[in-house]
């Protein structure tokens, strides 16, 4: 009883998030440095961080692995702090101030779900594609490229492009799409996106296809986090206003 | 144009004896911001020139603001003239990026989300000067200013993160990529949000709450700056 006891002073403390983060920005920090100098890490954009860190030695991950223990300590140290905060504060008149930084939290949660999620279970992959190309999907979909196009400025330089895809699901044609820059195409919880073109001595689009497992997650933690911010710096502001 | 930058540096400097000056230097950085956006047909927020000018525009923006309702607001106002010429002065080191954007930076999540970023790298820069002034004077005034002020600035930073994520998504196919620069974003976000949260405990209040918006400010400028000339990293300028 004596240890649970110490225990849960040790998660509801407001100590405890200090240390935690101090000890999670020195290991960010020396992480910071370590990466720019390994060449292992040139993997990590293609490959799920928990597989990347699977298949890389100590030497490279031990701050991964560091970082990981101390946010899963500050999960369980942010979730016990917003739950006594709304035991104690539950009668309060201001239950909008309560609130707020609390939903920061959750917010913050799902930001921390989201990578979790991301890290386990993301894909990239990237390929040339020219005219008439067919990609299959890991979902059997098959998308066929059908056409590549440029805006060139009166000076030459490609100001914009484009690639129409059709999707195939189980032979069955589906309406064509287009992609562009910041404007990918979705299927399945996969992403179709054009990196960049060529059209010399063919047309050539770079496609790269993507699934984010956490990005959903990834945007309700976002939204949450902000609105929880915003309510409580106007809370804050208005509180002040009265008090002038 | 180049000529209103001068305009400004030199209605800054005066400022310091005058300070209606001050107004008329923010009005030259305002002229010269709009006619680059003019002639550029877009925000002018990429490469170090005009990101250090912008980011001086935000600092001497946010120092009117935050100065204004206060009874002493010369002397809280011109110290953060000091830092906006020191950004002006940097931004004057960098020749202007004149090039057309490529089309993965022509969005409203990219452009937001460094306008945001800069807003919130002006209102750090505007703690730490603050900061700096309650060490030195023990002015109380400038240590709560210096609270508010990276209380908006982290809520200005978390937004720019959160566009910044819905901006890789659409252009890279995932909301984080595991580079330097991202790292230091967390870096630095991660400290004023170890800061919001010391505050909360009254040991932390004055001294080493001022200490710790210099040291923030400190890696606001590593990570603004120093990221992208020390290390490698493909989320630079």
């Amino acid at each position: 009883m004596k240890l649970l006891k110490i225990i849960m002073n040790f998660f509801v403390s407001l100590r405890t998030t200090l240390w935690l983060s101090s000890g999670l920005l020195l290991l960010l920090f020396l992480g910071s440095f370590i990466m720019p100098l390994r060449e292992e890490f040139q993997a990590l954009h293609t490959t799920p961080l928990f597989a990347w860190m699977a298949d890389n030695g100590l030497g490279v991950t031990w701050w991964l692995y560091g970082s990981i223990i101390v946010l899963t300590l500050l999960v369980l140290n942010t979730l016990a702090c917003s739950i006594e905060s709304l035991i104690k504060k539950r009668s309060s008149r201001t239950w909008l101030l309560t609130i707020s930084p609390q939903v920061i939290h959750i917010g913050f949660l799902f930001i921390l779900l989201a990578h979790c999620l991301s890290s386990y279970d993301s894909f990239q992959g990237m390929t040339q594609a020219s005219r008439g190309t067919a990609l299959e999907l890991p979902n059997g979909v098959v998308a066929v490229i059908e056409d590549i196009r440029a805006d060139a400025d009166p000076a030459g330089y490609i100001k914009d492009w484009s690639v129409a895809v059709r999707y195939y699901r189980q032979g069955k044609a589906l309406p064509v799409e287009t992609l562009q820059p910041n404007s990918p195409s979705f299927i399945d919880g996969f992403g179709l996106y054009i990196k960049t073109v060529r059209f010399e001595p063919f047309p050539v689009a770079l496609i790269q296809l993507s699934r984010d497992s956490g990005a959903p997650w990834a945007l309700l933690g976002g939204i949450l986090f902000l609105a929880g911010m915003t309510t409580l710096l106007l809370l804050k502001i208005r509180r002040e206003a009265d008090q002038d | 144009m180049i000529l209103l930058i001068y305009l400004a540096v030199i209605s800054y400097s005066i400022g310091f004896y005058r300070s209606a000056f001050v107004y008329a230097g923010l009005l030259f950085q305002i002229g010269y911001m709009a006619h680059r956006g003019m002639t550029l047909g877009r925000l002018p927020i990429i490469g170090p020139h005009d990101t250090l000018f912008f980011m001086s525009l935000s600092t001497m923006l946010f120092a009117g603001a935050i100065s204004f309702r206060q009874k002493d607001r010369r002397g809280i106002l011109l110290p953060q003239v000091g830092l906006t010429l020191l950004f002006i002065g940097l931004s004057l080191l960098y020749k202007p990026h004149n090039a057309p954007l490529p089309p993965v930076l022509r969005t409203f999540w990219f452009e937001s989300h460094v306008a945001l970023s800069f807003f919130a790298y002006a209102l750090f820069g505007i703690a730490a000067v603050l900061g700096l002034m309650f060490l030195i004077k023990k002015d109380q005034q400038a240590e709560l200013l210096q609270y508010k002020a990276i209380l908006v600035g982290y809520c200005f930073f978390s937004t720019a993160m959160v566009f910044g994520g819905i901006w890789a998504f659409y252009a890279w196919g995932t909301y984080w990529l595991w580079t330097p620069k991202e790292l230091w974003t967390v870096i630095l976000w991660l400290f004023y949000s170890l800061y919001l949260h010391a505050r909360l405990r009254p040991w932390w209040l004055g001294r080493p709450s001022a200490y710790l918006s210099i040291a923030g400010f400190l890696i606001v400028m590593f990570t603004y700056l120093g990221v992208s000339l020390f290390m490698k990293s493909s989320h630079s300028f």
